[in-house]
Parts: structure tokens; C-alpha cells; sequence
């Protein structure tokens, strides 16, 4: 028998959560925008926006320590940080955009050498995805093999009713865990065919025929196109659920400090500058074939994933409007 | 605290000895603080650290001693950076942090029982040092050695007492050079550019293979030099110094096309590095 939960009863479940003492996350109208920010409250929680940034950093902080150093009695001591302490964490009400990303990540951040900041913040998170039953004229999540109602990446994945309480689908056991702890706040129902889908949103593109020309148009005038107008500012990377370059920098004094792990952006100027001042990638051009081709086939071939869900952020915060999406389907057309 | 490793944490070393190669390059030796790290440190000739200037950063810079040689590592950088000055501001007896060893490693052992060409310009003699000291130690394992080294000026050459020491060796075959301009009236050395100078030695091709270590220009013009010499792709070795800064594979910052050089590489063959992007 299908479960439900009523609004109510999920807003008495942040509530709840809150009490035992877990960082709930969710969407909540921050000055005059919303963001993913603690959730003191069930009466927090906003649905009816995208958050204005992606839920990554709470897997991927933009700015963490990673350890610290002290010169003691003349000699050095480094101390690592105690990821132990690190919040058993609800990220709730994420939309398929936002909540697959985190499993997308999974891969860099295990391949071969553990981050263990990233890999305990997943290990001690529950993702609470939901459906979304509205975009907008930047979202293309369809384009890229997701769907309104995509459960991949999320524990619990709930899904708006027409009596506005939600259908709820233990994805994983972190999910049903979350379920059976709260059993009495969700209840059964006969079917949850009243579920609330009002658009099938843009056309799918064909990601292998993407990848294809990308293998074979590393040199093509499109990406002079694009460059006469990107300022490599980083916003698309900051912004995207995807994007997981970092830097490595220490902030103190040579006798005590802290080394942190911090964003970084392919399309930034320096990214790639060699101390010898040789830059590889020394045009925006060639930095911004670089994002494309990171996005639609380096990740893939090397993880078999897409680095992008579509969630249409960058395309949104771009100051001079370069629309990946745009550009996905020029190439998608392209016959060569 | 009982957690997984936290791969960004650096051992600590002590810097045992200074030694100034050029004005602005510069050798550092060290030496493990902790006991068990030292007796267990080891690495393969080709990879590199990350070595940590604390209050600073970190900056990459290949292993540059020989892993025959045990007990300590060095290092050997240009001051260009924020980094590189810190590090050059440490003294003897100081703390720095050594990350690593990571990436790939020249197969020395497929080297056994042929001759080896080593061609290096600049401040790129250090990568192929870890190399030349690791087969000079295994001199009976290999057949001619020939290294052709060459800097812009008699003051920009690294290392100059052990190439002093390569010179007197009778096993060992060392042409050096300068460009043109850039020799003293006393430089015992050729005059020229490796590409040419390396055609003038002209070291056989036979049961051989090279390794090629400089700057991108130096590199382009060697290449068809050696193809003149009769090498094949697959007879050709250098390292892709991508700016690195994780040195794991997480970062995103050294990438040439799907290839992630921190972890793939550094080193790759002749043909490996034809069949990439070209975006190094």
C-alpha cells in the first residue's frame, strides 16, 4: 500500500528532526531569496521555489579547513580536523535537479583516493528529494535523462498529491530508516494516482550523439562563438549542483593557520597557469570547451556519468546569457 | 579521533640540507620528522609531491632524488610564486610538508638491457635526475647512457657538480649546452639548442629509448628530431607538468582531455601524448 504524508505532518517531521538534534536542510526564503539553510522549523520550508544556489555545499562546502597547523616550541605540529563531529544531516525538500547530484559526485570524490570530507558528509546525510511539478524557461533536467519525477540520488522521495499532501517512496534504507523512526506521521493510502506532474519539460537530447561530435570537434569554430561573449566569471560553476573544482590554499601565518579546501572554476583565467607562466588553456575558448567537454565527456568517460542534471542554475545567474542548454541542442543538431 | 584518512595531510620533514643551483633554483633535502614514515616512504622514479610551505600553501614538484637512494627525498623548484618563496625563505632544520608519492612512474624495469637517452632543458633536468641516479645505481642493467642537457645560460644549469661528476664517468655520455649567448668564455660545453645539439650526438635508436624532459618548445622541436633518429612513439617518454593541486584525481584543475595527469600520469609515451587533446 502506497504511503503519504500530509503537509502538516511534514512540517511537524523538520520539527521533529530538530528536536533530535539533526541539521534539517531545506529551502527557506533568505532575505529576498531562497537558499538551502538550516531549517529551525517546519513552518521554514519553502516548495515553491528552486533554491537560488545547489544543495552541494552541504556535501562540498565552499570553503572548509582541512587541517590546522601550530609551531610549538619551535617545532611543528599539523592536526587534522575532526570530521567525526560532522551533523547527522535531512536534506529535505530537494528537487531531481539538486538531489541527484550528490550521487553523481560519489565518483570523484571515492575514485581511488577517499575524500573523507565529502564521503562522511554522505554518509551521514538523508536526502528527502521530491518531485517538481514546475519549471521554468531556464530548466532542462528532461534534456539531460532526468524526469520531474527522477528518484535517483534521493533516500525518501516524496511526491506532491492534488489534496497537497505528498506521496512517499522509501528509495533507500537511509530512507525507510527515516520512514519506520516516524512511522506515525505518515499514513497509507488507497493510491496515489491524484500525483501532481504538469509538465513533461523540454525535449530529450541524445547525450551519446552529444558525446560523439564532442569527440571529434575538439577544434571547432563554435567554441570561438561562445568565447566572444564569456567573461569567465565562474558563476555557472559556483551556482552548479556539478561542478566540484577546488583550490588548496592556507590562511594564517607560517607559526599557525588553517589549510583550506576551496571552490575553484575551470573558466577562471589562472586555473591551468603553469609557474613558468605557460597556460595551456590561455583563452576563454578554450576554457569554456573545457566546462562542455568536462560536463558531457570527460566525466563520462571516465565515470560512466553526465556532470550536469539540467537544473538550469548556470543558465539563470550567466551575466551576458550563454544558455548551455542552447548549446547542447545546436550540437545535438548537428548532423557531423 | 578515530576517522578515515584525510588525504590531504601533509608528513611532516625537516629540511636537512640547502643547496643553490642557479640564482633563483633551488635543491632542498629531507628527511621524514617521523620514524616510521621515514623507514616506510617510498616511491617509484617519475612521481611527485605536493610539499607545503606552511601559512603559504602547497606547491608540485616531482620527487627529484632517486629512490635507490634511501633515508631522504629532494626536491628542487624555481622561486616564481607565493609557494616557491616561502619555501625559499625556509632554512636548514625546518618544518615543511610533503604529500605524496602520487601519479606514474617511468618503467624502469622495461629499460632493463637497452640504451637510454635522456634529453632535459632548464629547470626539467630534476625529473629525469630521479631517473639517471635510479639506472647509474643499476649501471650494469643498461647499455649506453647518453644524457643531453641544455639552459638558456652556463648560470641557468641545475646540478652542475653532478654533471661534472656524469662528465668524468666513462659509462656515462654528457652533452651539455647552452643557446647561443648564453656561454662564458671558458664554457666547456656545446653551443645551441638541445633539438639541434641532440641531432649533432646522435645517439642510436637501437635497443634504446629516450626520455624527454622541458619546456613545451623544447619538447615540440625534440620530437621530430628523434623520430629523424629512427625512436618510435613508443620509445619516447616525458612528463606533462599540469598545474596540480590535490595531486588525487578530486580537483579538476590538471586534465588533458579525459586524462587526469596527477593520476595517469605524469609520465606518458611519445604516442600517448600524440593521442591526447592537445591542450598541454
Amino acid at each position: 500500500m502506497p504511503q503519504i504524508i500530509t503537509e502538516e505532518n511534514l512540517r511537524n517531521l523538520i520539527d521533529l528532526l530538530v528536536k533530535e538534534s539533526k541539521v534539517v536542510v531545506g529551502p527557506k526564503e533568505t532575505g529576498s531569496v531562497v537558499l538551502y539553510q538550516p531549517l529551525t522549523a517546519g513552518s521554514d520550508l519553502r516548495l515553491d521555489s528552486l533554491p537560488r544556489r545547489s544543495a552541494k555545499e552541504l556535501f562540498f562546502p565552499i570553503c572548509e579547513n582541512i587541517l590546522t597547523y601550530q609551531r610549538q616550541d619551535g617545532k611543528m605540529q599539523v592536526t587534522d580536523v575532526d570530521r567525526s563531529h560532522f551533523p547527522e544531516t535531512v536534506l529535505i525538500g530537494a528537487p531531481p535537479c539538486d538531489a541527484a547530484s550528490p550521487a553523481i559526485l560519489d565518483a570523484v570524490f571515492s575514485w581511488d583516493y577517499n575524500d573523507e570530507f565529502y564521503l562522511e558528509r554522505r554518509r551521514k546525510s538523508t536526502i528527502v528529494g521530491i518531485a517538481c511539478t514546475k519549471g521554468d524557461d531556464a530548466c532542462f533536467c528532461t534534456a539531460v535523462g532526468l524526469a520531474r519525477d527522477t528518484e535517483a540520488g534521493s533516500d525518501l522521495f516524496l511526491t506532491p498529491l492534488k489534496d497537497g499532501s505528498y506521496g512517499c517512496k522509501a528509495v533507500t534504507e537511509k530512507g525507510k530508516a527515516l520512514v519506520d523512526a516516524h512511522a506515525a506521521l505518515f499514513g497509507e493510502a488507497a493510491s496515489v494516482d491524484a500525483a501532481l506532474f504538469v509538465e513533461q519539460g523540454t525535449e530529450k537530447l541524445d547525450l551519446a550523439k552529444i558525446k560523439n561530435w564532442l569527440e571529434g570537434h575538439f577544434e571547432d569554430p563554435l567554441w570561438e562563438k561562445i568565447a566572444d561573449i564569456c567573461v569567465g566569471c565562474g558563476s555557472c560553476a559556483f551556482i552548479c549542483p556539478a561542478c566540484h573544482c577546488f583550490d588548496i590554499n592556507d590562511e594564517g601565518s607560517t607559526e599557525q593557520g588553517s589549510r583550506r579546501k576551496h571552490w575553484d572554476a575551470c573558466g577562471f583565467s589562472k586555473f591551468t597557469n603553469h609557474a613558468s607562466g605557460h597556460n595551456p588553456r590561455d583563452v576563454q575558448n578554450k576554457r569554456y570547451r573545457n566546462r562542455i567537454m568536462h560536463k558531457f565527456k570527460y566525466y563520462d568517460d571516465k565515470f560512466g556519468k553526465t556532470l550536469c542534471t539540467g537544473c538550469g542554475r548556470c543558465v539563470r545567474a550567466c551575466p551576458v546569457g550563454i544558455d548551455i542548454a542552447e548549446i547542447l541542442s545546436t550540437i545535438n543538431a548537428k548532423q557531423d | 579521533m578515530c576517522q578515515s584518512k584525510n588525504i590531504y595531510l601533509p608528513n611532516l620533514a625537516t629540511i636537512e640540507a640547502i643547496v643553490d643551483e642557479t640564482p633563483d633554483v633551488r635543491t632542498l633535502r629531507l628527511v621524514f620528522q617521523d620514524d616510521q614514515v621515514r623507514e616506510n616512504f617510498s616511491f617509484r622514479a617519475g612521481q611527485f609531491a605536493e610539499y607545503s610551505a606552511f601559512g603559504a600553501g602547497e606547491s608540485t614538484f616531482c620527487i627529484a632524488s632517486a629512490p635507490t637512494r634511501k633515508g631522504y627525498i629532494e626536491c628542487c623548484f624555481r622561486s616564481v610564486g607565493r609557494v616557491t618563496e616561502s619555501l625559499r625563505r625556509l632554512e636548514v632544520g625546518d618544518s615543511i610538508g610533503v604529500r605524496g608519492p602520487y601519479g606514474n612512474s617511468f618503467p624502469i624495469e622495461q629499460f632493463y638491457g637497452k640504451s637510454l637517452v635522456f634529453i632535459a632543458g632548464g629547470i626539467a633536468l630534476p625529473p629525469l635526475r630521479t631517473v639517471i641516479w635510479n639506472c647509474l645505481d643499476l649501471r650494469d642493467k643498461f647499455k649506453d647512457i647518453t644524457i643531453v642537457y641544455g639552459a638558456r645560460s652556463e648560470a641557468d644549469l641545475v646540478y652542475k657538480r653532478e654533471l661534472a661528476e656524469w662528465q668524468e664517468r666513462d659509462d656515462v655520455r654528457l652533452v651539455k649546452c647552452v643557446d647561443p649567448g648564453g656561454n662564458g668564455p671558458d664554457f666547456d660545453g656545446k653551443v645551441g639548442f638541445v633539438p639541434n645539439v641532440l641531432e649533432e650526438a646522435a645517439p642510436s635508436s637501437e635497443n634504446a629509448v629516450a626520455l624527454v624532459c622541458g619546456p613545451p618548445i623544447m619538447i615540440k622541436f625534440t620530437l621530430p628530431v628523434l623520430e629523424r633518429l629512427g625512436f618510435a612513439d613508443d620509445q619516447i617518454y616525458t612528463t606533462l607538468e599540469n598545474r596540480m593541486k590535490c595531486g588525487v584525481g578530486k580537483c579538476g584543475r590538471c586534465n588533458v582531455g579525459n586524462v587526469y595527469v596527477c593520476k595517469d600520469g605524469p609520465v606518458f609515451t611519445a604516442g600517448e601524448v600524440k593521442a591526447m587533446s592537445q591542450e598541454f
